[in-house]
C-alpha cells in the first residue's frame, strides 16, 4: 500500500508527467483547430527533436544548442510536414480530417524508423554521459530538491513541472489575448467566417505550425530532462496516449486537454508507485482511457470542431 | 513446393484477410485496429486449446488445459469469441467517430499485449511454441501445402462474401455512411447498427487470420501487437485501394513480397519503404491504385461494353 508520503511524491511526479502531457495535447489540439489535421504523429517529432538535440550535444557539449536544435527541428520537420497535409486536403476538395491522420500515420511511420536505423544503431540514447553532458548540468538535475523521508523531488522534477507551467501559460496567453490568437480561435470557431472578416487561413496555418514547433522543441528539452533517455519507440507510445488524451478530453477542447492531461499523469505516476513497475502504469492509463472512450466517445468535455 | 514458397503464400494469404478485416469498418469511414488485438487473442487461445507449450521456465505454472482441439474446433472457437468481442465494444462505438474507434483499437492493442507480457501462464514475452501441425500424419510439406490450400480456400470464402456485401443493400448503405453520415442517417440508415455488423465482422476476420497465423508459425508471442503491423496493413489497404475489396488483393502480395527480393541490408528498412509508399500514394492517388472508376474502366475494356448517350433509348432503363 501506499503511505502519505510516497503518494505525496507520486503526486508530484504525476503533475511532472502530466505537465509533458499537457504541451503535447495543447500543440495536438492546436494544430487540429487551425491546420485541421489529426497529428497523431506529433509526439514522434517531438521523439525526433529529442534525438536531434542528442546529436547535436554530443558533438558539441552544449546545453543551449541541444535545446536550439530540439526547437529547430521540431519547426522544421512540421514545416515539411505542412504541404504535405495541404496537398492532401486540397487533393480531396475539402477538409478531410481521416486522410491527414492516416498520412501522420505515415510519418509517424517512417520518422520512428528512421530513427531506430540511423542513429546510435537503434539503441536507446542517455543524457546522462560525459559526452552529451560534460559539464554535468543535466546530471546535478537528478539531485533531490526536497527530500523528506521517503519524499524525494528532484530538480528535474521541478524543473519540467515549473517551465511546463510558463509554457502552457504562455501559450494560453497568446491563445486568448494576442491577436494571433484570436485569428487562431477564430479558424477553430468558423473558417469561412474567418476568411470573411479577412483572416488570411494559409499564413494563420503556418503560423499554427510554426507555434508548435517551438511548443514541440520546448516539449523535447522538457522530456530530456525529466526521462534523461529516450529510445525510438516513445514517440508512438506518446501518441496514442495524446490521441487518447485528447479524445477523452474532447477534440480539439483545451481546457479539457489540459484537465485530462494531469489527471492521467497523475493516474499513472501513482499506479507505478502501487506497482512499482512501468508496464502496468501504461496497461491502467489504457485501460481507463478505454473505458471513457467506450463511454463517452465523444469525451467528457465535449468535442471544439 | 518449398518452405520459402509456401510461407509466402500462406502470410500473403493471411494478410489479405487482416487487409480485409481493416477495409470492411473502413467502408463507412471506421479505423478498427481492434482485429490486430482479436488477432492475437484468438492465436493464445487456439494455443491454448491445441496443447501447445508454454516458453520458458514459466512451464510449472502454466495452465494445462490437457486440451488437443483439432485445427477446426481452434479456429472456430478464435472466430467466434473475436466476433463476440468485437460485438459487444462494437455496442459502444458501433456509431462513434473515426478517431474514437482508433483509439479504442490501440487501447485494446495494448492491453492484449500488457496481459500476455505479464501472464505467466501464457509465457509472458516469450508466448507459446510447438503448437500443433495442422494435420497430425502428414508430412512437413503435406501439411505447408494443405495450410496454404486452407489459406486460400478462406480468402476466397471471406472475398466472395465481401462481395456479395459491397453489392447488396447493406455495401451501398455502408458506402453512403462513409460519404455523409448526416445525409445516410437521414435517408433512415442505421449508422449503430450497421457499425456494430462491420465492426463484429472485422474482428471475426482478425480471429480466423490469428488462428491462421498462428497454425504457420506454430507459435505465438505479444510482440506481434506493434504498431508497425498496425502501419504495415493500412499501408496494404490504402496503397491498394479502400473503397474495393480488389485493392488489397492486388497491394498485399506485392508489398509483402518486395522486401522479401530486396537485398540484406535493406530489409531493415522496408518499413520505411512501407512508410514513403504509403505517403506517396496518399498525395497522388488518394483513393489508392485500384479504385471504383478504374474497375468500372477495366471492365468496360475486358467486356467491351460501351454505355449508351443519355436519352438515346429503352437500354438505359
Amino acid at each position: 500500500m501506499l503511505n502519505i508520503e510516497i503518494l505525496i511524491a507520486q503526486i508530484v511526479n504525476g503533475l511532472s508527467l502530466g505537465s509533458i502531457y499537457v504541451l503535447l495535447v495543447t500543440g495536438f489540439n492546436l494544430l487540429l483547430l487551425v491546420a485541421m489535421i489529426i497529428h497523431f504523429s506529433f509526439p514522434v517529432i517531438i521523439v525526433f527533436s529529442i534525438y536531434m538535440s542528442w546529436i547535436v550535444m554530443n558533438l558539441t557539449g552544449s546545453l543551449a544548442l541541444g535545446i536550439l536544435a530540439a526547437v529547430a527541428s521540431a519547426i522544421l520537420v512540421n514545416m515539411v510536414s505542412a504541404p504535405i497535409f495541404q496537398h492532401i486536403m486540397r487533393k480531396r476538395g475539402s477538409v478531410d480530417i481521416n486522410a491527414t491522420m492516416v498520412i501522420s500515420m505515415g510519418m509517424g511511420m517512417l520518422i520512428t524508423e528512421w530513427t531506430s536505423h540511423a542513429i546510435n544503431n537503434g539503441f536507446p540514447i542517455s543524457f546522462e554521459t560525459e559526452a552529451v553532458d560534460p559539464h554535468g548540468w543535466l546530471r546535478a538535475t537528478r539531485a533531490p530538491f526536497i527530500r523528506a523521508g521517503l519524499v524525494s523531488i528532484s530538480y528535474s522534477q521541478v524543473l519540467t513541472l515549473l517551465t511546463g507551467i510558463i509554457l502552457v501559460a504562455a501559450l494560453f496567453w497568446v491563445l486568448y489575448k494576442t491577436k494571433a490568437g484570436r485569428a487562431f480561435r477564430a479558424i477553430a470557431e468558423n473558417p469561412d467566417g474567418a476568411r470573411l472578416v479577412g483572416i488570411p487561413l494559409l499564413k494563420t496555418g503556418v503560423q499554427s505550425y510554426i507555434l508548435t514547433g517551438i511548443l514541440g522543441g520546448l516539449t523535447a528539452a522538457l522530456m530530456a530532462l525529466l526521462l534523461g533517455q529516450a529510445s525510438p519507440d516513445l514517440g508512438d507510445q506518446l501518441g496514442h496516449k495524446v490521441l487518447g488524451i485528447s479524445i477523452i478530453a474532447g477534440l480539439g477542447n483545451l481546457g479539457g486537454g489540459l484537465v485530462i492531461a494531469l489527471l492521467l499523469g497523475i493516474v499513472e505516476a501513482i499506479v507505478q508507485g502501487v506497482f512499482s513497475g512501468g508496464s502496468w502504469s501504461n496497461t491502467v492509463a489504457f485501460l481507463l482511457m478505454l473505458v471513457i472512450v467506450l463511454a463517452k466517445p465523444r469525451g467528457v468535455f465535449g468535442i471544439k470542431l | 513446393m518449398s518452405a520459402t514458397l509456401s510461407n509466402y503464400l500462406t502470410i500473403t494469404a493471411i494478410f489479405i484477410l487482416c487487409t480485409w478485416a481493416i477495409y470492411l469498418p473502413y467502408r463507412m469511414g471506421q479505423l478498427h485496429f481492434m482485429m490486430i488485438a482479436n488477432m492475437v487473442i484468438s492465436a493464445y487461445l487456439g494455443a491454448l486449446f491445441s496443447g501447445a507449450v508454454v516458453s520458458g521456465s514459466q512451464v510449472q505454472e502454466a495452465i494445462n488445459l490437457n486440451l488437443h482441439w483439432p485445427f477446426i474446433l481452434t479456429l472456430i472457437l478464435g472466430v467466434v469469441v473475436s466476433g463476440l468481442l468485437g460485438y459487444l465494444i462494437s455496442l459502444a462505438i458501433g456509431d462513434a467517430p473515426c478517431f474514437a474507434v482508433v483509439i479504442v483499437g490501440f487501447a485494446f492493442m495494448y492491453l492484449t499485449k500488457a496481459i500476455a507480457e505479464n501472464t505467466t501462464a501464457l509465457g509472458r514475452t516469450f508466448g507459446m511454441f510447438r503448437v500443433p501441425r495442422i494435420v497430425e500424419g502428414l508430412s512437413n510439406s503435406q501439411n505447408r501445402l494443405f495450410l496454404v490450400c486452407v489459406c486460400f480456400f478462406f480468402v476466397l470464402l471471406v472475398g466472395f462474401w465481401i462481395y456479395r456485401f459491397d453489392k447488396s443493400k447493406l455495401g451501398r448503405a455502408a458506402s453512403s455512411v462513409f460519404v455523409d453520415r448526416d445525409l445516410a442517417v437521414s435517408l433512415g440508415i442505421n449508422v449503430k447498427k450497421m457499425g456494430s455488423l462491420l465492426q463484429t465482422a472485422s474482428s471475426a476476420l482478425g480471429g480466423l487470420a490469428g488462428v491462421l497465423y498462428l497454425y504457420t508459425l506454430r507459435a505465438i508471442s505479444p510482440s506481434f501487437i506493434t504498431f508497425h503491423n498496425v502501419g504495415l496493413f493500412m499501408t496494404m489497404l490504402f496503397v491498394g485501394g479502400y473503397t474495393t475489396q480488389w485493392g488489397p488483393l492486388l497491394a498485399v502480395p506485392i508489398l509483402w513480397g518486395i522486401p522479401l527480393i530486396m537485398p540484406e541490408s535493406l530489409q531493415v528498412w522496408k518499413n520505411v519503404f512501407y512508410a514513403v509508399i504509403l505517403i506517396g500514394i496518399l498525395m497522388l492517388k488518394p483513393e489508392g491504385v485500384i479504385t471504383r472508376p478504374l474497375l468500372r474502366r477495366l471492365n468496360n475494356l475486358v467486356f467491351k461494353r460501351r454505355l449508351k448517350p443519355a436519352g438515346s433509348g429503352k437500354n438505359l432503363s
